[in-house]
């Protein structure tokens, strides 16, 4: 990406009130249309950094500036405004009596005229394939469901950026292929993500980009194969190999693969290996 | 002779509803299946809000008229009238909510209790001497009553059911988050009104927290006998106090990250009311009326 910085953070520093060490200083540089996982064992620091890149915490050292705007507290609403969470568990974020009203929420807080709001409503509504559901109450959904409500939620708000809080934790493989659609959808239409996981093979294969987080601070901002190659990280930020990787790195060791031949990010390019190196053998045993 | 048309007409006009309730019902026979009850998890008031026929309608409208049923059998104060209030609220419930009649009356008879402990007394009198036509002696002291006594118990019930259908009639058929907005627009208290939403919601995940605490105590043998439960009970409404407060701090959280500043605002629907609404509950309200001046003068 050879573009501006969309979100630029420097020297971030934030303490919890009960004297816990969030984040000391965090320097970050975030690309328009950049698709990022962002690593890291429980506490070290990633629910905190989106928070604090959100504007709902706000930092006790150090800058953010979107666009090129230093955030400060008048501008702290653009900040809201186009940056958006999706939260790790929906019931937490779902608040509204039904799901219309409840994608309606942001919108209306962003002080849209109505026929916006009901616009954007619908829009965000079609995205997620939940028409049907508008006049649904929140309480009578399955967890697929009130996870693809979340993030209508955010879509209705049209933010550049979108952060997702842990967003495969709670769910169903079939729900979390659907996320990963919406994800490719969200994508095309050149939206920087912010992916937070445990699931180190999602992050290998959908990620530009891998942020490692521990005690507080980035250990590593690299590409995903940088980033899992490198012993010493995962080791650090209590991470494993991806399988897929780890596969590779087996057929390397046993020549299985000729030389020179680049590790496959997904099953697909896995597979297009074969085809390429004229491997038939390996072939028909996949 | 005015009271006997009274009578006439109420006799007809009951028979008229009867007849359609099964009529419709036979009609609408195996349909209603296709609705999910949910006995034994509560809520059975929001589940059938949310699959009521009349949830289109006008939530405006709704809380109006089933408001103005409600003060119609308290001041007008007429069998007759009550009876009528009875019958419409059952029809509209039953046959234009679509509301399975098993259910109307076992959420009818919620009450049922309460009425009864509240009304025994104006039939019932205690005293030392036998002053009444009925009078049972008990030991030292008498119970008296009448049969007018007992006629004006009965009444009180008939009243007491006619006003509590008309407010069943509205929470059968309208979800609440509609009946909040209607106090919104009436421009009620913001405060209560935002706590009313809020506790809406919250309602159905303190319970799902409480359901699955309460399984996991009893996968764990938390309910094995009456001192277990007992504190089983104390821990599980201790433990909720906690998630509760992180649950609220979680929830403030992701409110601010959508831009909440202070104000809960949410999206109000729009239903349009019909004309031949307002001139059906017209014609209702002019027969009421005229049963109570054809019964009372």
């Amino acid at each position: 990406m050879e573009n501006e910085p969309i979100l630029k953070v420097t020297d971030l520093a934030y303490t919890y009130g009960n004297g816990q060490v969030g984040l000391k200083g965090v320097n970050l540089t975030i690309y328009k249309g950049e698709k990022i996982a962002v690593l890291g064992s429980n506490g070290a620091g990633k629910s905190t950094f989106f928070l604090n890149i959100n504007g709902v915490l706000t930092p006790e050292k150090g800058q953010i500036s979107y666009q090129g705007t230093v955030i400060n507290k008048k501008t702290l609403k653009e900040l809201r405004k186009n940056i958006g969470i999706v939260f790790q568990d929906a019931d937490n974020q779902i608040i509204a009596p039904t799901v219309r009203a409840e994608v309606a929420f942001g919108p209306m807080n962003l002080k849209l005229p109505k026929e916006e709001v009901l616009n954007r409503v619908d829009q965000a509504l079609n995205y997620m394939n939940m028409q049907d559901y508008k006049d649904r109450p929140p309480h009578y959904l399955s967890g697929g469901e009130k996870k693809r409500v979340s993030i209508a939620d955010i879509i209705a708000m049209k933010p550049e950026v979108i952060i997702f809080d842990e967003p495969t934790a709670a769910l169903d493989p079939i729900n979390a292929q659907m996320l990963e659609e919406v994800l490719e959808k969200l994508s095309q239409e050149e939206k920087t993500m912010l992916i937070s996981t445990h699931d180190v093979d999602f992050a290998y294969r959908w990620a530009q980009r891998i942020i490692v987080f521990a005690e507080g601070n980035i250990i590593a901002d690299g590409s995903p194969l940088e980033i899992f190659k490198n012993q010493e990280i995962l080791e650090k930020a209590n991470l494993t190999k991806p399988t897929l990787l780890t596969v590779y790195e087996t057929l390397m060791e046993n020549q299985l693969l000729p030389k020179g031949c680049q590790a496959p990010q997904s099953i697909d390019a896995f597979k297009a290996l074969f085809k390429e190196h004229k491997i038939p053998d390996l072939e028909m045993v996949l | 002779m005015e009271q006997l048309l009274g009578v006439g007409l109420i006799i007809l006009y009951g028979l008229m509803i009867m007849t359609a309730i099964i009529k419709e019902k036979k009609n609408d026979h195996g349909h209603h299946h296709r609705r999910g009850h949910k006995h034994g998890e509560g809520f059975e008031m929001d589940v059938h809000a949310f699959a009521s026929h009349l949830k289109s309608w006008n939530p405006a409208f709704k809380v109006a008229f089933s408001v103005a049923l409600l003060l119609i059998c308290i001041i007008l104060n007429n069998p007759y009238v009550s009876m009528m209030v009875l019958l419409t609220t059952g029809y509209l419930t039953m046959i234009k909510g679509g509301l399975a009649v098993r259910e109307y009356f076992s959420m009818l008879m919620i009450p049922l209790t309460f009425i009864l402990l509240g009304t025994i007394t104006i039939a019932l009198d205690f005293s030392w001497q036998p002053i009444n036509v009925y009078s049972l002696h008990l030991g030292f002291f008498y119970i008296n009553t009448s049969p007018e006594k007992i006629i004006e118990m009965l009444l009180m019930i008939l009243k007491v059911f006619a006003a509590v259908s008309a407010l069943l009639m509205l929470s059968l058929t309208t979800p609440s988050s509609e009946i909040i907005a209607v106090m919104q627009k009436a421009h009620g208290p913001s405060l209560i009104i935002e706590l009313m939403n809020l506790i809406y919601r919250y309602i159905f995940i303190l319970m799902d927290v409480f359901i699955k605490m309460r399984n996991s105590a009893a996968s764990r043998q938390g309910y094995c006998d009456y001192a277990t439960s007992i504190r089983t009970f104390g821990g599980i409404v201790g433990n909720m106090l906690i998630v509760s407060m992180k649950k609220a701090n979680a929830y403030y959280t992701a409110m601010e990250a959508r831009c909440y500043d202070g104000e809960l605002l949410f999206l109000e629907e729009e239903k349009d009311i019909r004309a031949s609404q307002i001139v059906a509950a017209g014609i209702f309200m002019m027969g009421i009326f005229l049963v109570w001046w054809l019964t009372t003068f």
